[in-house]
């Protein structure tokens, strides 16, 4: 391979081209930043969140609940789903508490992040909120609530009932 | 066994390694076409002959749409079949898998398989990689950290099964002892662990700490097999058989991962720990009319220690929920156990997003020509390749001999 002496040595004018040996630095973009990117088959959740107001898909055929993101109903293959509130009571299904995080959300460690299982059967990977992560437990219950985290986004998360263990 | 057992051999296998701190930094494209060339070389074939070439998903530091098409303009080949193999980490396997069906049903002669990765040293990884692993929609705005995706895991299966931490860090421990034997181990020059040093390492993301992750291979890997139909590599010395494979993926993002149920391996209801890996493994296993006890040596891409432990109930090295007990009774030791992750494994190998380079170390070892510790008398052993948190796995069983 040339070296960098190689390659600037005969340019007219005295001009360097820039080396390239290492590449360029790449800096990330939004898509790298994590910004939710809601989309036609997943609008109306954002917009129920926007009124506090908690919604799953639900498949109205065979009564079956589902992730936000479905699209198809896995029960009986129906593209026909709605958005209904749902309850916003769970428990913790499984949780890890976050103590090396990228620069966004460094600022917040310790943080817990996990599954809540929603008492329609549903579960959601989401942000935990406790008064005291060392507390936390699988299966403890958890409630909805709606916070703005650290990427600067409404979200829902889900709020550890410490007194209902 | 059925007729595709020990009906295509891996007549050739390649590699090319890049380090940080090399006087060149090479790129994956680099580093793959660099392993290519030595896999052909081997095989005694030139580009000419390539039925088939089949890459596994685009490098991370190398994204480009239709990236086995930026291959095969390089290697000026011009296949039959060009595709990209892309269950995460599983679709480096799974180039072969694809390359014996193709080969088996007399559609070509000769199949180019091509991975390989170098994302260390172009991209900055804690940032960059929950992006690859996280739904950007869903999960990403919440902060999970790759480790802290793993983590969910790992969090029910010491809930559901009562493994401990401190069997899990047996594995870290052994890891690091066929790491010393292994002269590109990330972590060769870190010394021996203890079990005591794994469980005081820092926390990344509960309960996983640092010694129980995966280090990153501090560099890049290109990996290139040849397979061919057995009686063609009558000439090469010492083909591998392909005796078994299996493959299975149930899911892309963790938080969805609850909502599969009715297949395998969740038929009975939504599950967080059991894998597709156990269905693989029994694909493999069946294809190949031989078990785990006949397994040699074994190779696994689990990126966390837990997940190693996970993977030797899955594989079926012990029952379901005894691996820890499995472990801390010296299952996998260094000294008299299961050979188990003999270039250090992704804890103390390194990790480098996908490849076949835990293939060639099992092919090196029946060869009778491994970097690290041999291992004597290695003529059967089993590679199993994952990718997404535990979401795509594939299995591969590979003989010194051609299965009867």
């Amino acid at each position: 391979m040339t070296t960098t002496e190689d390659k600037t040595d005969n340019i007219p004018g005295g001009a360097r081209a820039p080396d390239w040996s290492s590449g360029v630095e790449l800096r990330a973009g939004d898509m790298f930043i994590g910004v939710y990117q809601p989309s036609p088959e997943t609008d109306g959740y954002w917009r129920g969140v926007e009124k506090g107001r908690f919604l799953l898909k639900f498949c109205p055929a065979c009564e079956t609940w589902h992730h936000p993101r479905r699209i198809m109903c896995h029960g009986c293959q129906s593209v026909e789903l709605t958005w209904k509130q749902a309850s916003g009571e769970g428990s913790v299904y499984s949780f890890s508490e976050v103590h090396r995080a990228p620069d966004v959300f460094a600022a917040a460690t310790p943080y817990v992040v996990g599954v809540a299982r929603l008492r329609e059967g549903v579960h959601l990977f989401t942000r935990f909120i406790a008064s005291d992560n060392d507390k936390m437990v699988v299966d403890a219950p958890v409630r909805v609530d709606f916070r703005v985290l650290e990427g600067g986004v409404l979200l829902p998360v889900f709020v550890v009932d410490e007194g209902g263990q | 066994m059925n007729d595709l057992s020990g009906s295509c051999v891996i007549s050739g296998i390649g590699r090319s390694i890049s380090k940080r701190g090399d006087p060149e930094r090479k790129t994956p494209l680099q580093l793959v076409i660099e392993a290519a060339g030595q896999a052909m070389k081997q095989a005694g074939i030139d580009r000419k002959q390539i039925g088939a070439l089949l890459t596994a998903r685009m490098p991370r530091s190398y994204c480009s749409l239709q990236y086995n098409q930026a291959v095969l303009n390089e290697l000026k080949v011009a296949p039959m079949i060009s595709t990209e193999v892309t269950s995460h980490g599983a679709g480096a396997l799974g180039t072969i898998e694809l390359a014996v069906s193709l080969l088996q049903n007399g559609l070509i002669d000769y199949a180019l398989c091509v991975t390989g990765e170098a994302s260390p040293l172009w991209i900055e990884m804690i940032a960059g990689s929950a992006n690859w692993e996280a739904d950007l929609q869903f999960e990403h705005p919440y902060g999970p950290t790759t480790p802290a995706l793993y983590a969910q895991i790992a969090c029910r299966y010491m809930h559901e099964y009562g493994v401990t931490a401190e069997q899990i860090a047996r594995v870290a421990v052994e890891n690091r002892r066929w790491a010393l034997d292994h002269p590109h181990a990330a972590m060769r020059h870190k010394g021996p662990i203890t079990v005591d040093d794994v469980l005081s390492s820092k926390m990344i993301s509960s309960p996983l700490r640092l010694l129980d992750c995966a280090a990153w291979f501090p560099g890049g890997i290109g990996s290139a097999a040849v397979v061919t139909r057995a009686e063609r590599a009558a000439d090469v010395d010492q083909p591998i058989y392909i005796s078994g494979f299996g493959q299975c993926s149930v899911h892309e993002w963790i938080g969805e991962r609850m909502e599969l149920h009715g297949v395998e391996p969740v038929m009975d209801g939504p599950d967080m720990v059991r894998t597709g890996a156990s269905v693989a493994a029994r694909q493999a296993y069946d294809m190949a009319g031989l078990g785990p006890a006949d397994m040699q040596i074994v190779e696994t891409s689990a990126p966390f220690a837990y997940a190693n432990v996970l993977m030797l109930e899955e594989l079926g090295f012990c029952g379901i929920g005894e691996g820890g007990e499995f472990v801390a009774a010296g299952g996998i030791d260094y000294d008299g156990g299961l050979p188990f992750n003999t270039t250090g494994g992704y804890l103390s190998f390194g990790q480098s997003g996908q490849g076949l380079y835990l293939l060639k170390e099992v092919m090196d070892q029946i060869r009778g020509t491994p970097e690290g510790r041999p291992v004597p008398g290695v003529r059967t052993g089993l590679v199993h390749g994952h990718g997404g948190p535990l979401a795509c796995h594939s299995v591969m069983i590979v003989t010194g001999e051609k299965p009867q």
